[in-house]
C-alpha cells in the first residue's frame, strides 16, 4: 500500500481525469466481453490481462475503490484494488500493452473508449514516476526544442540543403522557389515533418512537383507525449507547431504519415486560423486536381494497403489511400479485415520508441498471419511507427513483403514534368 | 371441451376459491403474537412503505448519477469513430437500440439481448397496467400483458446471461456484482412467473388474481397505506412479498450498479459517432 499523501495525490490526479466521457466510460461497462476479441494482443496472446475490459478494469477497479460507496463498504462486490505496487505493476501492464488502436470502440455496444481509459493509467504512472523513461525523456527533448529552436537552427538547415538534390531527382524545383523552403511567411502549406530525410524528400519532391507555396516546419511532427499521457506536454509540444503555423500565416498544417501526430494536431489542439490535414489527403488532392500525375505502371507485383489505427479509424483517412493507390496500380488487394476493422500492427501507443520488440513481435502475431492472407507483393502503409512495425513483422514472420510507404511510392512515380515524362 | 366437465371445474375452482377465503379469513381473525407479529409488520413495511421509498431511492439515484455526469466538465476533443455518419445522432441511436456491433459478431447473444430489452418494455407495461385506471389489455380479461410469456422473455435471457458468465473469457472478466446482479433479477423473474403463469394459467388465478393484484395497486396508488393483506388473500401472500421486495432491491440498486448503461448508453454512442 502506497503511504496516505501518496495516495491522496493519486486520487487527485484521478480525479483530474473524470471529465463526463471518462465518467461515462468508468460507470458503465456491463462487462459483457464483446471488446475481447477486437484486440491485436488478445487475438495474438490470448490472456485476459490483454482485453479491452481486462485492461479497462484495472482503472475502474481503482475508481471504484476511492470514488464509489461500494469501495468503502462492499469492495469485494467489484474486486476493487488499492493503490499499491500491485496495481501500480497492473496498471504499467495495461498502458503500455495497448496501442490505443481504438478497435475495440467499435465493437463495444457502448462505444467504451479503452485509450481514454488507459490516459488515467498513464497519468497514474506519471504520478509515482514509473513512466517509461525513454518516453518522458523524448517528451522533454520536444518541448526544450520548442523553446530552444532559434539556436539550433543553423545545422537544421545547413541539413535540409544537403537533402535537395535527392529531392531534385524525384521532381524539379518550382521556378523562384527553394527546394527544401523554411520560414516562408504566407505559404499556403506548412509540411510537417519527422527528424529523418525520408519524411521530408519525398513530400518535398511531390509538393514541388504540384507547384505548391510551402514551407517546411522547424518542427517534428511526433508527439511522445501522447503516448506518455502526458496532456500538458502533449498540448506544449503541439502548440510549437500551432504558433509556428500561426506566425507564418499559412492556410494549411499538412502533417507527415504519422498516425497519432496527424490525431493530436487535427483533433486535439482546439480551433485555428489553418487547417491540418495529413499528407495523405494532400496527396489525394493533388492527383483528384490533376495537379501531380504519377506513372501507374511503375509498380509490378501485388499491392495491399494496412490502414494505420490512428489515421484511418481514428482520423477518418480511409478512402484517400486508395484514391491514391488506384492511380499508382491496378493490382492492388484488400487487407482482411480492413478499413476502420483493419487489425492494428502492434506498434503503436509508444511502443516503437520503447522498443518492446519481443512483446511487439508476439503481439503482432495476428497481423503477420492478417498480412500473410494478401498474399501480396508490397504492403504499404502511411505511418511511420507501422512502417516500422510491419518491417520487423516481415522480418520475424519470414513474409516475404516489400514494406513501403505510401509518399514514398507515389514520389518514385511522380511523371509528367520534364525530363521525367 | 365436454360442458360438464367446464361445470365440474367451475365447481371445484369456486370451492377451491372459498377455501382459500375461509381459510384467510380464519388466518385474519386469529391475532398475531410474537414471531408472527413481527412478520406481519415486515410484510407490511416491504408491501408499503419500502414501495415508495425504493422508488424514492431509484429515482434520486438517478437524478443525482445524471447530474453528476452533467456537472462534469466536458470532453476537450472530439472521440468519435470513422468513418463519419451522416446523421450521427441517428447512428447513436440505431448502436444504442439495434445494438449492431453485437448483432454482427455474437448474433446469439444478441438474440438473446434484444428479446430481454423488449421483454422488459413489456414487463413494465405488464406492471402499469395493474393500476386500476391504466388498461393496456382489455379491462374485462383476467390475463397480464403478455398473458405469462413476458416473464419467459426476461426470465430465460437472464437465465442465459449468467450461465455465459461461467466460461471462457466472460468468467474471467466478471466480478461477484455481475453475478449477484444477475440472480437478482432472475430470482424476481422466476417468482414473477410464478405469480402470472398462476394467475393466467390455473383455474383459480394463483390464489390470488390479477383483479387482487389491481387492487394492491390502487392501494399503492392512492397513498391509502392500507394493510394490502385486505385485498390479497392466501398463503401464496409470502412469495408476493418476496417478489416485491427483489424487486424493491432491484430498483435502490439500479442506479449505482451496471444498470445504469440503461441512461447512458445513448450519450455513449453519441460520443463515439458525433
Amino acid at each position: 500500500m502506497l503511504d496516505e499523501p501518496t495516495t491522496n495525490y493519486l486520487k487527485r490526479l484521478f480525479e483530474t481525469k473524470l471529465n463526463r466521457s471518462m465518467r461515462l466510460y468508468l460507470e458503465t461497462c456491463a462487462r459483457c466481453g464483446l471488446c475481447v476479441e477486437a484486440c491485436h494482443v488478445y487475438a495474438s496472446i490470448p490472456e485476459t490481462k490483454y482485453t479491452p475490459v481486462g485492461r479497462a478494469e484495472v482503472i475502474r477497479k481503482l475508481f471504484k475503490r476511492y470514488f464509489k460507496l461500494q469501495g468503502k463498504f462492499a469492495p469485494w462486490l467489484g474486486e476493487t484494488i488499492p493503490f499499491d505496487d500491485i496495481g501500480i505493476d497492473k496498471a504499467y501492464e495495461a498502458a503500455f500493452s495497448c496501442t490505443g488502436c481504438r478497435r475495440c470502440v467499435g465493437f463495444c455496444p457502448f462505444g467504451i473508449d479503452t485509450q481514454q481509459v488507459m490516459n488515467i493509467a498513464k497519468l497514474l504512472l506519471i504520478g509515482v514516476e514509473k513512466q517509461p523513461q525513454i518516453l518522458a525523456m523524448l517528451s522533454d527533448m520536444s518541448v526544450a526544442k520548442g523553446e530552444t529552436y532559434i539556436e539550433s537552427s543553423g545545422n537544421y538547415l545547413e541539413a535540409l540543403v544537403n537533402l535537395a538534390p535527392e529531392v531534385e531527382a524525384l521532381a524539379p524545383t518550382p521556378e523562384g522557389r527553394k527546394t527544401i523552403p523554411v520560414n516562408v511567411q504566407g505559404a499556403d502549406i506548412l509540411y510537417v515533418g519527422l527528424s529523418g530525410a525520408h519524411s521530408i524528400v519525398p513530400a518535398a519532391a511531390i509538393m514541388n512537383a504540384a507547384g505548391e507555396n510551402w514551407t517546411l516546419s522547424y518542427f517534428e511532427a511526433v508527439n511522445f507525449a501522447a503516448w506518455l499521457g502526458d496532456a500538458q506536454k502533449q498540448g506544449k509540444i503541439a502548440a510549437r507547431i500551432v504558433d509556428e503555423a500561426t506566425r507564418l500565416k499559412v492556410k494549411e498544417v499538412v502533417i507527415v504519415e504519422c498516425g497519432t501526430a496527424t490525431r493530436v494536431m487535427k483533433f486535439m489542439t482546439g480551433r485555428h486560423p489553418f487547417a491540418v490535414i495529413s499528407i495523405v489527403e494532400l496527396v489525394a488532392r493533388y492527383l483528384d486536381e490533376g495537379r501531380i500525375s504519377v506513372d501507374p505502371g511503375k509498380f509490378q507485383g501485388k499491392l495491399t494497403y494496412h490502414d494505420p489505427c490512428q489515421l484511418a479509424r481514428n482520423g477518418g483517412v480511409i478512402e484517400e489511400p486508395r484514391r491514391i493507390i488506384g492511380a499508382l496500380t491496378k493490382n492492388f488487394v484488400e487487407l482482411t479485415p480492413t478499413r476502420e476493422e483493419n487489425w492494428c500492427c502492434g506498434g503503436g501507443g509508444g511502443l516503437i520508441s520503447l522498443g518492446e520488440q519481443d512483446f511487439r513481435m508476439r503481439s503482432g502475431k495476428v497481423k503477420a498471419e492478417q498480412v500473410k492472407a494478401a498474399k501480396a507483393d508490397v504492403i504499404c502503409t502511411a505511418c511511420e511507427n507501422c512502417h516500422s512495425q510491419l518491417t520487423e513483422l516481415n522480418e520475424h514472420y519470414n513474409l516475404g513483403m516489400k514494406v513501403e510507404s505510401l509518399t514514398n511510392l507515389v514520389a518514385r512515380s511522380l511523371t509528367g514534368f520534364p525530363g521525367k515524362p | 371441451m365436454d360442458p360438464l366437465s367446464v361445470t365440474a371445474t367451475t365447481v371445484a375452482a369456486v370451492s377451491a376459491a372459498s377455501a382459500v377465503n375461509a381459510v384467510s379469513a380464519a388466518s385474519q381473525a386469529v391475532a398475531h403474537t410474537g414471531f408472527a407479529l413481527f412478520l406481519d409488520g415486515l410484510y407490511y413495511f416491504i408491501m408499503v412503505p419500502l414501495v415508495y421509498l425504493s422508488i424514492a431511492v431509484m429515482a434520486l439515484g438517478i437524478v443525482l448519477r445524471i447530474a453528476s455526469i452533467l456537472a462534469a466538465p466536458a470532453p476537450v476533443f472530439s472521440l468519435k469513430t470513422y468513418p463519419a455518419r451522416k446523421r450521427p445522432l441517428l447512428a447513436a441511436l440505431g448502436d444504442t437500440f439495434g445494438m449492431p456491433s453485437i448483432r454482427k459478431r455474437k448474433p446469439v447473444f444478441w438474440f438473446f439481448l434484444m428479446w430481454f430489452h423488449v421483454g422488459i418494455l413489456f414487463l413494465i407495461l405488464g406492471h402499469f397496467d395493474l393500476f386500476p385506471n391504466i388498461h393496456i389489455m382489455p379491462a374485462a380479461s383476467r390475463h397480464m400483458v403478455g398473458a405469462g410469456f413476458v416473464g419467459v422473455s426476461v426470465t430465460l435471457p437472464a437465465f442465459y446471461f449468467l450461465i455465459r458468465r461461467f466460461k471462457g473469457q466472460e468468467r474471467q472478466i466478471s466480478v461477484p456484482a455481475d453475478y449477484l446482479l444477475l440472480l437478482l433479477l432472475l430470482f424476481t423473474f422466476l417468482l414473477g412467473d410464478m405469480i402470472s403463469w398462476g394467475n393466467s394459467w390455473t383455474a383459480n388465478g394463483f390464489v390470488m388474481t390479477k383483479a387482487d393484484f389491481g387492487n394492491y395497486f390502487g392501494i399503492l396508488s392512492g397513498f391509502s397505506f392500507a394493510d394490502p393483506r385486505t385485498v390479497l388473500h392466501g398463503s401464496h401472500y409470502h412469495f408476493i412479498v418476496l417478489h416485491v421486495f427483489l424487486a424493491e432491491l432491484f430498483m435502490m440498486i439500479l442506479p449505482f450498479s451496471k444498470i445504469v448503461h440503461s441512461f447512458f448508453s445513448l450519450p455513449l454512442n453519441v460520443l463515439r459517432r458525433k
